[in-house]
């Protein structure tokens, strides 16, 4: 008997399906879109579409990304320590590996898919602010290649906080470390989002890449991408290989 | 007769603490194999080193001749395991998790049919797991276990937490399990009762070391029989059986006067009998009986001092 080779993938799509996370990622992309349409509807006069849709990905990048990954992070690796079901899944002839680098890929494709939602959403509320404001509507022009481009790039520099978020909450069985350091780290993220070292921080990598100075965006972009890729294949190798007593 | 699991001088250490020390086990094919000890004896520390869950420190662990050291996906495509966590979702029917491993494992989808088959839970395979019983728990444990058809079967304490119908039930499907399923099967249990009904080979373990091993037949009958007695003076009684070369001991029920090897339980009952009666003591019961797995056990597996008892962890 050999598992096909993404068999464990299907297997964490099949288990996330039937989970919370599908309300969590619906849930956080919606504040965003319902604060952008409460807000746009306190204002009398139109505004651009980029004010729209670049506010959504700041507010995204800065705050909401780094909270809904602690809680995504912590929802998969409970699924497995919650019931204890990792001496089951461990003792199974596959390599481990394989076992959390499908929770890995699903974790980055629910991130990936949120991230869409905000620009969904975030579009659908400002056309139906405008559709009840009709002198709202935003002017200029609608640049989806540029707004996706920017979350696309706060995804991939979230690669390294995604990677340390989750390794923490695989690691643990307690929910309290993934909490304690996604709270900390997002704390940063928001008292100090305009500080110069932010650049080397995980929890600002993405909202660095709204910053004016080329350098500090590539530097983020560069590193949560690099470091979140070598970051993720050692908690694989680490994980795989520790002993879960 | 190959062996379905073998480990040589088999030990893990915790730092300082000694949980397996050295175990050399063999478990003959077929054979339900009871391994015995008291909680926190290293029952549990044995079967994941088995399973490849830990590492041992020491020795080496064969599963169907596959070392699982070196191969540890290949050792455990010959096994199936029901761990004391079950690590099933709740929130998910028996069916549904049942088909993740059943997915994980490269398998038809006829398998989950077979499975629930075998323990008897087709017809409440669509309920939630979160509505289960325990005992329904450890059945679909089992089911999961047997998933491809394993030739070795690894159950960590399967009646733990049963009620008494759950246990009877349990019992009779153990028994009956290597002749459905062909498996060979490692039993874990701290109740002595359930491996002498079930198991055909038994294992002890105490402090973390294999003190006795063989088939149970044999072991029960290569250990002398007893005579047990019941008299109106048991004070007497025993110094008289003593003094003709009795090792006695009070049990809740009388007197039990242990016998040489190779003596005869009959003639010997004959003559201690009569020498009580010429004592003037009153004899209300003897007769020779067998030994129970339960006496074997506590012969080999004195209970831990007072001072040591709390330092052995169990990790489960």
């Amino acid at each position: 008997m050999t598992a096909p080779f993404f068999a464990p993938l299907m297997v964490e799509a099949r288990k996330l399906n039937r989970s919370l996370a599908a309300l969590l990622a619906v849930a956080a992309p919606s504040l965003i879109a319902l604060f952008t349409f409460f807000n746009m509807l306190r204002g009398e006069e139109p505004a651009p579409w980029d004010m729209w849709m670049i506010s959504a990905c700041g507010i995204w990048a800065f705050f909401m990304l780094p909270m809904s990954v602690t809680a995504l992070t912590a929802l998969v690796a409970h699924m497995e320590h919650g019931p204890r079901s990792w001496d089951h899944l461990r003792a199974l002839p596959l390599p481990r590996w394989r076992l959390y680098a499908a929770k890995a890929v699903c974790v980055l494709a629910v991130a990936a898919m949120m991230s869409a939602a905000v620009l969904a959403m975030t579009w659908g509320a400002v056309a139906l602010a405008a559709a009840i404001k009709p002198q709202l509507q935003p002017v200029g022009v609608f640049d989806l290649a540029k707004y996706a481009g920017l979350m696309g790039r706060m995804f991939a520099a979230a690669v390294l906080m995604i990677a340390i978020q989750l390794w923490v909450a695989l690691r643990w069985a307690s929910f309290v470390p993934a909490l304690a350091v996604g709270i900390g780290g997002t704390f940063f993220s928001v008292v100090a989002t305009s500080a110069k070292q932010g650049v080397f921080f995980p929890w600002q990598m993405p909202v660095n890449m709204l910053a004016t100075d080329a350098w500090r965006a590539q530097t983020a972009l560069v590193l949560g991408l690099g470091l979140g890729l070598a970051a993720m294949v050692a908690a694989l190798i680490h994980l795989s290989r520790r002993e879960v007593l | 007769m190959t062996a379905a699991i073998e480990t040589r001088d088999l030990t893990r250490r915790f730092k300082r603490q000694l949980a397996v020390d050295a175990v050399s086990m063999t478990v003959p094919d077929k054979a339900v194999y009871g391994f015995l000890g008291r909680n926190g004896a290293g029952k549990t520390t044995t079967l994941k080193m088995l399973l490849g869950l830990i590492r041992p420190s020491g020795g080496s662990a064969l599963v169907g001749g596959v070392d699982v050291a070196r191969d540890r996906i290949g050792a455990a495509r010959k096994v199936g395991a029901l761990l004391e966590a079950h690590g099933f979702y709740g929130n998910l029917s028996a069916r549904e998790n049942l088909d993740l491993t059943r997915a994980l494992l490269g398998l038809p989808k006829g398998e989950i049919d077979r499975v629930l088959e075998v323990v008897e839970m087709t017809d409440h395979a669509r309920r939630r797991v979160s509505d289960y019983s325990l005992g329904m728990r450890q059945r679909l444990g089992l089911a999961r276990a047997m998933l491809g058809a394993p030739p070795v079967l690894i159950l960590d304490e399967p009646t733990n937490g049963l009620d008494p119908d759950g246990i009877a039930d349990m019992r009779r499907f153990l028994k009956a399990l290597p002749e459905r399923t062909g498996a060979t099967v490692l039993l874990s249990s701290h109740l002595l009762g359930e491996i002498e009904q079930t198991a055909t080979h038994v294992g002890i373990l105490s402090h973390g070391k294999l003190v006795l091993e063989g088939e149970l037949s044999r072991l029960k009958a290569d250990l002398a029989p007893e005579i047990a007695l019941q008299t109106d003076d048991a004070v007497r009684a025993t110094a008289l059986a003593r003094a003709r070369g009795f090792d006695v001991a009070a049990t809740d029920d009388g007197l039990t006067a242990r016998l040489k090897p190779g003596e005869d339980a009959r003639t010997a009952s004959a003559s201690l009998n009569r020498a009580l009666v010429e004592a003037d003591i009153a004899v209300f019961a003897i007769g020779a009986r067998s030994r129970s797995l339960e006496g074997i056990y506590r012969e080999v597996s004195p209970p831990a001092p007072v001072a040591n008892v709390k330092a052995r962890p169990e990790f489960a």
